[in-house]
């Protein structure tokens, strides 16, 4: 499966892992999973950590993971793998976690790297004491399937009768630890007679998806601090002063980028509708020429095709069309049209060119980029070719999601991707890394 | 007035469109140095822009013409509150207040500067208090063309409630309750219409437009200047013709509801030069297929009545069996105009 189905499946398919009573583990979507991960381990679990990612798909990489073999893998990916899982384990609702470790239990999945993730999860999350409080049975499950019944019993019996670190101890279960006291309280927290009491935690102690704090009320300055800026400035505020302030926020945006190399396209609609009027004049074209200001010091090229008017003037109709054909002309390795979706000069033109550009062997994938006032607009009478990828934005923070999915359409993307998916991973794996000090 | 080709590469349009147009506009008057730009689609609404040369000395609404007050049931004072400038009112302007009933206006008129001019012909929009439309953006609003002949034929007629029997008619044509309020059309639906603003996008140095519905001529319409005209645009663009074209969209809907959505049918070409050359072919298709809608407007003895003048400008009633309206005009020049077809129930078509 190429990398934009995948990921597209795996941000919109929200049907959750079951495990019926007495049944088999309800995993609908199992063979995509283990296809995307035969064919490419680490590039696999890396895109369950893009932005967007659903918290039940996440559990699902979590779940594949941890269920497959790692036989001849190196030993990069072995770590990559490995800290992916340890992030994803801090980084999911326990629920969720919880579901995935009873269901390599149903899977008999009994690796060294699942024993090590089921250890730690069970014995080492920050909120361990209460998760065993809230689901000790199921715990003492994932923690008897991780070590066989007979070994976790052996090891709660010594806990129990005082061993603090014999040698049996060590080898059979400390060693998987990185706090290995933990063990010695909370083991026997999972054989105690103790009813189950309190409720599960809800949230995940690791935040993988960046907080974003949504305004009450929408307006054309609070929806990222680059374009609030480009509004003043194309309101005409002081330009010195905000021209410094932009190229800072830009550096501030772009710092978390690799490079792309390779050349996109952007058909930017600088018609009349992207500046808008009211209380929104502005706040379409504004994000639109952050995005531009964006991809222009990330790609190594970008060409850049204006519709309409332009980006300081826009005005005009909307011939996204020709837009699409002229920036084909630059050889590029993706073509993106930005617009708020309105095409009004011969509308139905750009469907029917996206409709031919496979028949005719252009191969350069095209894909829509919709410019929205809020996460909630109605596009119903905005999308002028269904039928190209399409996905939209409204918020700088959106770009974390966009850049991915846009740059995953193409081939010159895919080392994009996954440098970008790595810088991603370090940087939850730092954060996981002094969770688990903290709770240690 | 020709169709002119704006787009790169299209092709020209046949030149009995030219004529066509001409012919819409009553007696001898001229659109000399006028031209038609490429028409922009929505749904069943069509818009051709017309620019051409600015007639100077003449106040935009937003600028100039201010609602004074409303005293009592169809009584609405406006004011022109520019230093210099006559101020031309929009024809069937509506405005939108708090706290009174919401009026539209039968009848175009000229305000100097600084005078203010009672309306006492106006009709009220609102049977009852039944709520006010919003305000926000659209300060003003133009009569649904559905209203527009109803309304010029009931200009002098000082009765506020004249209008209320029309409005609750089409009201009921377009599944609403049937009741004289505008605000069911306006506010109501108003995200949808509102929508045509963007839908259909003004052009630089637009200073006037043909609209049709369905492929139906709807309206002319034509400003001293394209300020002018933008200040006018959204309330033409959503309300005035929009409203039509809103209701078009639902009945062409419901008639054609397709099972599945309909894939876009791919150009026949092999290359990209050659699909360039399909989309040109295409694109001059349609652009001619709006020319013959202009020649298959029919034609007819158009009578004009001049009503008010101001200096120069003479300000005319325009009636004819397939266009009415008003126009201002300074000798044979046309200034402003706003004609619109009579809008038969095309719901039973």
């Amino acid at each position: 499966m190429d990398t934009p189905t995948l990921l597209t499946h795996l941000e919109s398919h929200a049907v959750p892992l079951t495990l019926p009573r007495g049944g088999t583990l309800r995993w609908d979507d199992a063979d995509l999973h283990r296809a995307a991960y035969t064919a490419d381990p680490e590039g696999y679990a890396l895109l369950g950590l893009t932005p967007g990612v659903h918290p039940w798909q996440r559990a699902r990489v979590l779940l594949q993971v941890l269920a497959a073999s790692q036989a001849g893998f190196d030993d990069a990916t072995r770590a990559t793998l490995a800290r992916v899982a340890r992030v994803l384990t801090l980084g999911l609702p326990p629920a969720h976690v919880i579901t995935v470790l009873l269901a390599l239990r149903r899977l008999r999945a009994n690796h060294k790297h699942t024993t090590r993730a089921t250890l730690r999860f069970v014995l080492e999350h920050p909120d361990a004491d209460a998760l065993i409080a809230a689901r000790r049975p199921a715990l003492r499950d994932c923690f008897e399937h991780a070590l066989g019944k007979t070994t976790a019993r052996g090891c709660a019996r010594r806990i129990a009768d005082g061993d603090t670190g014999s040698d049996y101890l060590q080898r059979r279960l400390l060693r998987f630890l990185t706090a290995p006291r933990h063990a010695l309280t909370r083991v026997p927290a999972l054989y105690a007679a103790a009813p189950q009491t309190g409720s599960t935690p809800h949230d995940p102690v690791l935040a993988v998806e960046r907080p974003r704090p949504r305004p009450g009320t929408v307006t054309a300055t609070n929806r990222g601090d680059i374009a609030a800026t480009l509004v003043h400035l194309y309101r005409g505020g002081p330009a010195e002063e905000l021209y410094v302030a932009l190229g800072r926020y830009l550096a501030d945006a772009v710092a978390a980028y690799p490079r792309f190399q390779g050349t996109v396209a952007l058909v930017l609609d600088a018609s009349a509708s992207m500046r808008g009027y009211g209380d929104r004049e502005w706040a379409l074209m504004s994000q639109t020429a952050a995005l531009r200001m964006v991809l222009s010091q990330i790609c190594e090229r970008l060409e850049v095709v204006e519709v309409g008017g332009e980006e300081r003037l826009p005005r005009g109709a909307t011939d996204l069309a020709t837009g699409v054909l002229d920036a084909l002309a630059a050889g590029p390795d993706l073509v993106a049209v930005v617009s708020d979706g309105y095409e009004n000069l011969f509308p139905g033109d750009l469907a029917r060119v996206a409709a031919t550009l496979p028949r005719i062997g252009v191969t350069t994938p095209v894909v829509f980029c919709h410019a929205m006032f809020t996460a909630t607009d109605d596009l119903s009478l905005r999308r002028p070719a269904p039928a190209l990828p399409q996905r939209g934005f409204w918020h700088q923070d959106d770009f974390d999601a966009l850049l991915p999915w846009m740059f995953g359409h193409c081939a010159a993307g895919g080392p994009w991707l996954r440098a970008a998916l790595r810088t991603r991973l370090d940087a939850l794996d730092r954060q996981a890394a002094q969770i688990g000090g903290t709770a240690a | 007035m020709t169709l002119h080709d704006t787009p790169r590469d299209a092709p020209a349009v046949p030149s009995t469109a030219a004529t066509t147009l001409d012919t819409l506009m009553p007696g001898p008057l001229s659109l000399a140095g006028h031209r038609l730009g490429t028409p922009q689609r929505a749904g069943a609404l069509t818009m051709v822009p017309i620019s051409g040369p600015a007639y100077p000395g003449i106040v935009p609404p937003r600028r100039g013409l201010k609602l004074a007050r409303v005293d009592g049931y169809g009584r609405v004072e406006l004011h022109n509150g520019a230093a210099d400038g006559v101020a031309i009112v929009p024809l069937h302007i509506g405005y939108i207040q708090d706290a009174a009933q919401n009026h539209a206006l039968c009848r175009s008129a000229f305000i100097a500067p600084g005078q203010s001019l009672m309306f006492d012909d106006a009709c009220c929009v609102q049977a009852s208090q039944g709520g006010y439309l919003t305000a926000r953006d659209q300060w003003f609003f133009v009569l649904p063309v559905e209203l527009r002949m109803r309304a010029l034929q009931l200009r002098g007629v000082h009765d506020y409630a004249k209008l209320w029997g029309d409005i609750a008619a089409l009201n009921e044509r377009y599944g609403l309750p049937a009741r004289g309020h505008l605000e069911q059309i306006l506010s109501r639906k108003r995200p949808v219409l509102t929508q045509f603003q963007s839908r259909i996008e003004l052009q630089p140095g637009q200073l006037g437009a043909v609209f049709f519905v369905d492929g139906h001529l709807a309206g002319v319409e034509l400003a001293p200047d394209p300020e002018y005209f933008a200040d006018v645009w959204p309330a033409l663009v959503c309300f005035a013709y929009g409203v039509a074209a809103w209701h078009a969209e639902r009945q062409r809907r419901a008639k054609h509801a397709p099972a599945a959505p309909v894939a876009a049918q791919p150009f026949e070409a092999t290359t990209l030069s050659e699909l360039r050359a399909a989309l040109d072919r295409d694109r001059a298709a349609r652009i001619a297929q709006v020319a013959d809608w202009l020649a298959d407007v029919p034609t007819g003895p158009l009578q004009t009545t001049e009503e008010e003048r101001y200096l120069n400008l003479r300000l005319s009633t325009v009636t004819g069996p397939h266009l009415a309206g008003q126009v201002v005009t300074d000798g044979d020049r046309a200034v402003y105009a706003s004609l619109f077809a009579p809008w038969p129930d095309r719901t039973a078509q």
